[in-house]
C-alpha cells in the first residue's frame, strides 16, 4: 500500500465536556493534527471524511455539520456511517485513486450531549422482532457472553482480567478518561446488568475527537520525518439479524482480517504483530476479537489473559492504551483511538507505556451491540 | 484548545432539545404472515431454501446466502433449545426492572434461526444452555399479531 498517517490530533476524552462545542472540540484536534503533518487545511487538504452516526449527534443530517471546524468550506467532504476506521479505509482508497494527495480524517464521540442514550440504543434494534420487551439492549450482550463462556469454557474471572488490565493500562495514558486500579472482585461484584456482564465489564461512554491527516506515499515522504504506512485494511457486516447470528464469536472480524492480512503480506499474526489495540466495548469482546484476529487459539485468549500474556509487559501487549474500558468509550470514535495509539507506539512517542522496538501493529474494531460490523488494519512504520 | 476558556461551570450554557421521532414500521410480506398465523392459528411459520439447505426462522422472503427470492412457507415447531440466555435488569431506558428479566435466544427446532424471547415457569438457577422449551400462547382474545402474542417459552 502506498499510503501513510502523516499527523494526528486530538482532544483528552472526558467523562464529560460542558464548557465546549463538538464543533469547537473538532477545531481543536483539527488544529493539532494539520500541525503535526506540517499542513495548511485550507491548501494542501483535497478531501475530508467524517465518521458520524446523526442519532449520537442529536441532528438530522449531521454530516452538513462538520465542513467548518474542519477547514473543509468548499472542499470534498463526505460522512461515513460506520466506525472511524471505515473513514480512514475510504479515505487510504481516494487517495489510492490518484484523485487526491493529502487527506483528512474524523471521529468523535460527544456522549454527554445525549440524555437518552439508552433510548437511542433500543432504536438500533429491529422494531418488528427485537423491541417488544422494555429491557436495556445490553441484553444483547449478556446473550453473546454467556454464549461464548459456555462454548469456550472461559471463566467470569478471565473476563474481569480484562477490565483490570485496560483501567490500570489507561493510568498511564494521559489521554484516558477511566484509568483505575481495580481488582477482578470489584469487577465481578459491581451492579449486575445482564448476567453474567456486569457494569465493570462495560465501557463508559466519554467525549472525545480525533483528526488523522493520511498522505500519499511521495507526499507522506515529503512531509513527514515519521510517516506511519497503512499496510492492510479490511471490513466486513454479519446480517443484521439476532435470529441468525453466531452468538459465541466475533464472525464479522473473519473476512476484515483475511483482506487486511492479505493486503499485509501477514502470514503469522502472532509473531509478525508487535501489538494489537482491538475493541474491548465489553471485557469478553476483546477476548472473541483476540481469538477471531488469530492472536491465539480459539478459546484460549481467557487463560492467556488472566497469566497476564497481553499486559503491557506480557509477551503479547493488548489495549496498551487502556482501550474503551480504560480510555473511554468514544462511539464511532474508537476506532481512531486504536489507531492513534498505534501511531504513537510506531513513532516511539507512547513515553512510559512506550512499547519497545515496535515495528508492526494491529488495529480493529466493532460498532457495539446490536451491530455485527466492523474493520481491521495493519499499520507498519516500516513502507 | 481556545484563547479563552470558561472557568467559572456556574456560566455553562446549554440548550435542550428534543428529536420527536414517531415511525410506523411495516413488518413486511414475510412479517404479515408469520404475525398472523401466530395470532390466528398458535403456529410458527418459516421459510426455506433448498439450494442452500437454511430454514429462515423469522421468515424472510429472500436467502441471503445464494441470493434467490424464497416462495414458500412451511410450519416448523414452537419449540427450541437455549442457544443463550441472560437475566436482565435494566429497561430500555436504563432504569431498574421491578423485576429481573430472563430473555434467551430459543433456538426453533427444524429451522437454522430462532426467536429472542422470555422464558418462564423456571428458577433462574435452573437455567441451562441446551434445555429444551416450548411456547406458551397467549389468550386468543388478547393476541394482536405480535411477537407478545407468545406469552414466554417455558421448559418443556
Amino acid at each position: 500500500m502506498t499510503v501513510a498517517i502523516i499527523g494526528i490530533g486530538c482532544t483528552s476524552f472526558n467523562s464529560v465536556t460542558a464548557e465546549v462545542s463538538f464543533k469547537e472540540q473538532m477545531f481543536e484536534a483539527a488544529v493539532k493534527a494539520y500541525a503535526d503533518a506540517g499542513v495548511n487545511a485550507r491548501e494542501d487538504i483535497g478531501s475530508f471524511l467524517t465518521a458520524a452516526e446523526d442519532y449520537w449527534e442529536g441532528y438530522s443530517i449531521f454530516d452538513e455539520f462538520v465542513p467548518d471546524q474542519l477547514g473543509a468550506v468548499l472542499r470534498s467532504v463526505c460522512t461515513i456511517g460506520g466506525d472511524g476506521l471505515l473513514a480512514l479505509a475510504n479515505g487510504t482508497m481516494q487517495i489510492e485513486t490518484g484523485l487526491f494527495d493529502v487527506v483528512a480524517i474524523e471521529a468523535h464521540s460527544k456522549a454527554s450531549d445525549m440524555l437518552t442514550f439508552d433510548g437511542i440504543l433500543t432504536h438500533a434494534l429491529d422494531p418488528v422482532y427485537n423491541r417488544a420487551f422494555n429491557v436495556h439492549p445490553y441484553f444483547i450482550a449478556g446473550l453473546e457472553m454467556q454464549r461464548y463462556l459456555h462454548e469456550t469454557k472461559t471463566t467470569r474471572e478471565q473476563c474481569a482480567a480484562v477490565v483490570v488490565k485496560n483501567k490500570r493500562n489507561a493510568m498511564d495514558n494521559p489521554l484516558a478518561a477511566f484509568p483505575a486500579d481495580m481488582t477482578v472482585d470489584e469487577v465481578i461484584n459491581s451492579t449486575m446488568v445482564s448476567h453474567p456482564l456486569t457494569q465493570r465489564d462495560i465501557s463508559p461512554l466519554a467525549d472525545g475527537m480525533i483528526v488523522i491527516v493520511l498522505a500519499s506515499e511521495k507526499k507522506a515522504k515529503e512531509l513527514s520525518d515519521h510517516p506511519i504506512w497503512i499496510k492492510g485494511l479490511g471490513w466486513c457486516s454479519d446480517t443484521p439479524w439476532l435470529e441468525a447470528r453466531d452468538w459465541g464469536a466475533a464472525g464479522y472480524t473473519n473476512l476484515a482480517r483475511d483482506r487486511a492480512y492479505k493486503r499485509a503480506d501477514i502470514k503469522n499474526p502472532r509473531k509478525e504483530f508487535d501489538f494489537a489495540e482491538v475493541d474491548d466495548y465489553f471485557s469478553y469482546k476483546e477476548l472473541q476479537h483476540l481469538e477471531a484476529l488469530q492472536l491465539c487459539e480459539p478459546g484460549k485468549a481467557g487463560k492467556l489473559a488472566e497469566a497476564g500474556e497481553f499486559n503491557r509487559d506480557g509477551a503479547f501487549p493488548v489495549n496498551v492504551s487502556g482501550g474503551r474500558l480504560g480510555a473511554g468509550n468514544l462511539l464511532e470514535g474508537s476506532a481512531l483511538q486504536s489507531v492513534l495509539e498505534c501511531v504513537y507506539q510506531l513513532r516511539g512517542h507512547a513515553g512510559k507505556r512506550q512499547i519497545k522496538n515496535a515495528k508492526t501493529a494491529l488495529a480493529q474494531s466493532w460498532r457495539g451491540v446490536p451491530t455485527a460490523s466492523g474493520c481491521v488494519a495493519v499499520l507498519s512504520n516500516e513502507n | 484548545m481556545s484563547f479563552d476558556k470558561i472557568r467559572d461551570p456556574r456560566k455553562i450554557r446549554h440548550q435542550i432539545g428534543d428529536m420527536e421521532c414517531d415511525y410506523i414500521y411495516t413488518a413486511g410480506v414475510a412479517g404479515e404472515r408469520f404475525y398472523i398465523a401466530l395470532r390466528d392459528e398458535e403456529k410458527l411459520l418459516a421459510t426455506r431454501c433448498e439450494k442452500c439447505n437454511i430454514t429462515f426462522m423469522p421468515p424472510r422472503l429472500y436467502c441471503d446466502n445464494c441470493f434467490t427470492e424464497l416462495a414458500s412457507f412451511m410450519e416448523v415447531p414452537s419449540k427450541g433449545v437455549i442457544e443463550s440466555y441472560t437475566i436482565t435488569y435494566f429497561d430500555r431506558d436504563g432504569q431498574a426492572l421491578p423485576e429481573p428479566e430472563i430473555l434467551a435466544f430459543v433456538k426453533i427446532d427444524k429451522t437454522d434461526g430462532g426467536l429472542i424471547h422470555r422464558i418462564g415457569e423456571i428458577k433462574p438457577e435452573s437455567l441451562k444452555i441446551g434445555s429444551k422449551v416450548t411456547a406458551v400462547f397467549e389468550a386468543k382474545k388478547e393476541r394482536k399479531g405480535a411477537l407478545t402474542d407468545i406469552k414466554y417459552f417455558k421448559p418443556a
